[in-house]
């Protein structure tokens, strides 16, 4: 009885759980104020990842794509850089901030996207926009890299070394979300609010939960500014809630300016809410406040309902971006569940060595499967062929056939879930969503008790 | 016909040309968009790519086949569960998806060996199935990695399977339609006549360039299995590898969508001989025309009559109690490809709506010649648009509702403009006679809407009638409308189910004789 932790046997993938590295990258974009970023590579790597992420949020957004032809595959297309710099600047008049976010293809080809910038630099933005403020970031996306998660590492990191100074002292302290829905940033500054603590939200995504007005506003944006990106560089202290979403945001900034920088854990349940309260507690001296003490009684009163008479022992799997995971199968074990498989989808080299999945490994008292590098075939391929009996699913909507084929219950969480509705809405971080996790995952198990009629009458007299 | 010079793209004066003004008796002759040319970097055009045109369009609609990305995953996740074809085979093809999950090492040493691992994980993982498609991608097409020897190795190895390559990678072409063309080309040059073709019936035809989106494919292969005419091949929507690979015994090639698939029917013409019938499922009179002529061909008139005359009979009066209210109702048409003119004129006709803009994100200039032939006067036609151009367009037309993708849609939403999936559709199939009246019904649930009414209000402003707890979409739309019409005996809202497509796989139909 223990916890195993293996990568994927198989060399290719049969339904994948991310995407890859570009994708991340265009997300934490979309938070920048006055921001849209250029993908160099084909247009499907700008055209379906909007539609991704448009369908989760439901919403639209700007991204523009550099449109490789095949001219460019073939002779270079550090020409349509330029030209889509332009353009952008020409019909955008707001745009401050164009990151570059390379693909595979032009990796391949070895397009000097740096060199292209100090040459715009140089040239374009001193003579025909002179007098306009425009960065320009090269990211490196290349695809055959990573996953999803790390093009949203690495982008984070870039706009903050891009932007960040070191020039005053400030009280404020820099918090990277990591991948997380509007919701939750809502969460996460009430949080802050009741500490009484001012912070740098990166990437403030709350916005783009955003309304339909009598007078029409087309285009939803985040509201990361070019000066909260500079302000990084002062901050107080950095905590990077997710360590493989802004981690290494955190730590460029400890190591290039001295911010002390607490990494993790993803405030998921109540145990890491606790942890990151503390942390906020140490890192800037403000008290806990008792409205809090009181917020997670609500919650410890929910939870408390439902553990020991409906969750004990229940069987789930959970896959999508690790930080995820990891959090949601420490809140599961304090729910007394029982999560039997965690599926992590890209090769990351350190998941082994995490702290946390170290303390499963260590302490998981039954039969526990961790698979990096997975796809969703490491699950279906578990039901299907060699009897895994799960209660509860945990992940986005792209595995919601193995939910519906094998008759599982399942709660949409992470990215993307554009199958259920209003989903980004809805916090998973803080008490508040410790509550919304802990009643979506029993009104679920509930709503399968009578579909299956599965002892339904239990809930008579609950 | 004036060219049109948006404001917002007046600094890109090369986009003057992507569109125009149908002006009053102005034919063709007078301009015409330019359409298929690169596009401008930056523009935040809504095109794809050749790979997603190959791949997601055309190749994965077939249903009986392991769909196999040879690159990165991200190509491969992206396009997956995007779309909405159906098949009767419990939709293998959207469940599941295959990418090789080319890393960096690979990229240095190249992606052939664990290509062929991955084929043989695959087959292995879905013993059931043995036809697959791999669809190369813009990184393995750079490393120039062999895909067909690789394909032919395992095809010796295991010679119960058989794989199809096709080599489009994404930056084949300004657009998805790049990836059409190869596609298309490259299952004639390989898979055509490698299976003899299993005729039952007198009357063969390939159905072409039809991608069964929420059961069109079904819809109309009803109505020729009627006609007592055997469809050998659909391709692709819910349509199966074997049976494509033996297009060539049709007698008959009945071509759907003109855009994306008029190539494989123009070679087939050349190589064996088949001729080629552009017909149209949209519309109670394209269709019934396009029965007729398949009826014509075969001499099998009668028979296609008698369906036409049973489902106008069925559904006109539905159809009608649509129309009466969609009147005057301006619509934008803002397909992908080629349902700008599939739609334009039917859709005023038969519906009674305007037509007040086209445009095509990867049309070629034919399919602007027809859209922009079809569509009303003063309408504006654009070419391969981008995000500001839509939003400007629709801040000066006004459309009552857009008809375009799920993304541009929400960009409708915000401006508060109504809007139906045309790629998807909302509650399809929309093909055939009942799809058609579902079609109406969408746009008449989209349209009134009390939803619109309420979000047009600014409550610190305007006047808000109090007491008033709801409004109906009639209550909206027969305001106007005079009794004889509210009142008809005859016309009725839809009646249909639900889900119009299930029920149709339990038919059986009856046998003609010579």
């Amino acid at each position: 009885m223990s916890c195993e932790i293996k990568q994927k046997e198989r060399v290719g993938t049969i339904n994948p759980i991310f995407t890859c590295q570009p994708a991340g990258a265009q997300y934490v974009s979309i938070g920048v104020k006055d921001c849209i970023g250029i993908v160099h590579g084909g247009q499907g790597c700008v055209m379906f990842v909007r539609l991704l992420i448009s369908q989760h949020l439901k919403e639209s957004f700007e991204i523009a794509s550099s449109s490789l032809h095949e001219d460019g595959a073939v002779f270079g297309a550090l020409n349509r850089v330029e030209e889509a710099v332009d353009v952008l600047l020409m019909r955008y008049p707001d745009v401050k901030v164009i990151p570059i976010i390379t693909t595979c293809s032009t990796e391949v080809i070895g397009d000097d996207v740096d060199g292209v910038v100090i040459k715009l630099n140089e040239g374009l933005l001193k003579e025909k926009y002179a007098g306009r403020e425009v960065h320009l970031i090269p990211i490196h996306t290349p695809s055959f890299v990573g996953s999803m998660v790390s093009g949203y590492d690495v982008a984070v990191r870039d706009f903050v070394r891009y932007f960040a100074k070191k020039d005053k002292t400030s009280e404020k302290i820099n918090l990277i979300t990591g991948w997380v829905n509007p919701g939750d940033v809502t969460a996460l500054k009430h949080l802050l609010s009741e500490m009484q603590i001012e912070a740098n939200v990166l990437f403030e995504i709350e916005s783009f939960d955003s309304p339909l007005m009598p007078d029409g506003n087309s285009v939803s944006y985040g509201n990361t500014t070019i000066d909260d990106l500079i302000q990084t560089g002062n901050a107080l202290g950095t905590i990077a809630l997710h360590k493989y979403e802004g981690g290494k945001a955190a730590a460029f900034l400890e190591k290039e300016f001295d911010i002390p920088a607490i990494i993790g854990p993803s405030p998921i349940g109540i145990r890491n809410t606790d942890t990151f309260l503390q942390n906020l507690k140490k890192m800037t001296g403000k008290p806990i406040p008792q409205s809090l003490v009181r917020e997670r009684g609500i919650a410890i009163d929910a939870l408390t309902d439902l553990t020991h008479m409906f969750f004990a022992d229940k069987k789930v799997a959970i896959y999508g971006n690790p930080d995820l995971v990891i959090g949601l199968a420490e809140f599961c074990l304090d729910l007394e569940m029982k999560p039997v498989l965690l599926l992590l989808g890209d090769d990351n080299l350190s998941y082994p060595n995490d702290p946390r999945i170290l303390a499963l490994k260590e302490k998981v008292d039954y039969e526990m499967e961790i698979i990096t590098n997975a796809d969703f075939w490491e699950l279906e391929n578990r039901i299907k062929n060699e009897g895994l009996e799960l209660d509860l699913i945990l992940g986005h909507s792209k595995g919601r056939f193995i939910a519906i084929d094998y008759d599982i219950p399942m709660v949409r969480v992470g990215f993307p879930t554009y199958d259920r509705a209003g989903l980004y809405r809805h916090p998973i971080v803080g008490y508040a969503g410790a509550i919304w996790l802990t009643e979506q995952m029993a009104n679920t198990l509930f709503t399968d008790m009578e579909h299956k009629h599965n002892k339904e009458w239990i809930l008579n007299v609950w | 016909m004036p060219y049109h010079e948006f404001e917002c793209s007046k600094c890109i004066p090369e986009r003057k040309k992507h569109a125009v003004v149908k002006g009053p008796g102005e034919d063709l002759t007078h301009a015409l968009p330019l359409g298929y040319l690169n596009t401008i970097p930056g523009s935040i055009s809504e095109r794809g790519c050749a790979y997603c045109g190959a791949k997601h369009v055309i190749g994965t609609p077939m249903k009986d086949v392991i769909h196999l990305s040879h690159g990165p995953v991200g190509c491969t996740y992206d396009t997956w569960q995007t779309k909405r074809y159906t098949s009767d085979n419990d939709n293998f093809q959207l469940k599941y998806t295959f990418a090789s999950d080319v890393k960096e090492k690979h990229i240095v040493f190249g992606a052939e060996k664990v290509l062929k691992q991955n084929i043989i994980e695959a087959f292995k993982a879905f013993p059931e199935i043995k036809r697959m498609t791999i669809y190369q991608t813009c990184a393995t097409a750079l490393i120039g990695d062999d895909v067909d020897a690789i394909a032919d190795e395992v095809m010796e190895e295991m010679p119960d399977v058989d794989i199809f390559v096709c080599n489009s990678p994404g930056f084949a072409g300004p657009s998805q339609s790049g990836g059409h063309h190869k596609i298309n080309i490259a299952w004639i040059k390989k898979k055509v006549g490698t299976v003899e073709p299993k005729i039952t019936g007198d009357y063969v035809i390939n159905y072409v360039g039809e991608y069964n989106i929420q059961g069109d494919q079904e819809v109309m292969i009803d109505y020729f299995n009627r006609m007592g005419v055997q469809v050998l091949s659909t391709f692709t929507g819910n349509g199966s590898y074997d049976d494509l690979r033996a297009m060539h015994g049709a007698h008959l090639n009945v071509l759907e969508c003109a855009r994306s698939a008029e190539y494989i029917c123009n070679e087939l013409k050349v190589k064996y001989g088949i001729p080629r019938l552009d017909i149209e499922g949209f519309g109670f009179e394209p269709l019934s025309a396009s029965l007729r002529k398949i009826g014509l061909f075969f001499g099998i008139e009668d028979r296609a009559q008698t369906i036409i005359d049973e489902e106008t009979a069925r559904w006109k009066p539905e159809l009608d109690w649509y129309k009466e209210r969609l009147k005057g109702k301006k619509v934008c048409l803002w397909p992908g490809g080629s349902k700008l003119w599939h739609w334009a004129n039917v859709l005023h006709e038969e519906m009674g709506v305007d037509i007040v803009s086209v445009y095509t994100k990867f049309g070629h200039q034919g399919d602007m010649e027809k859209g922009i032939a079809r569509c009303e006067v003063g309408a504006l036609a654009f070419d391969d648009p981008n995000e500001l151009e839509g939003l400007e367009a629709m801040m000066t037309l006004k459309p009552d509702i857009i008809f375009t993708g799920k993304r541009p849609g929400e960009v409708a939403k915000k401006i508060r403009v109504p809007y139906l999936n045309a790629h998807a559709y909302h509650n399809g199939p929309y093909k055939g006679y009942e799809g058609w009246v579902r079609f109406a019904r969408d746009i008449y649930n989209a349209i009134y809407s009390p939803i619109h009414q309420l979000s047009n209000l600014d409550i610190s402003n305007d006047e808000i009638s109090i007491g008033t707890g709801f409004q109906t979409a009639k209550m909206l739309s027969d305001v106007n409308l005079s009794d004889e019409v509210v009142s008809s005996a005859t016309l009725r809202q839809y009646t249909g189910k639900y889900d119009s497509v299930s029920d149709l796989r339990k038919k059986t139909y009856p046998e003609f004789k010579k």
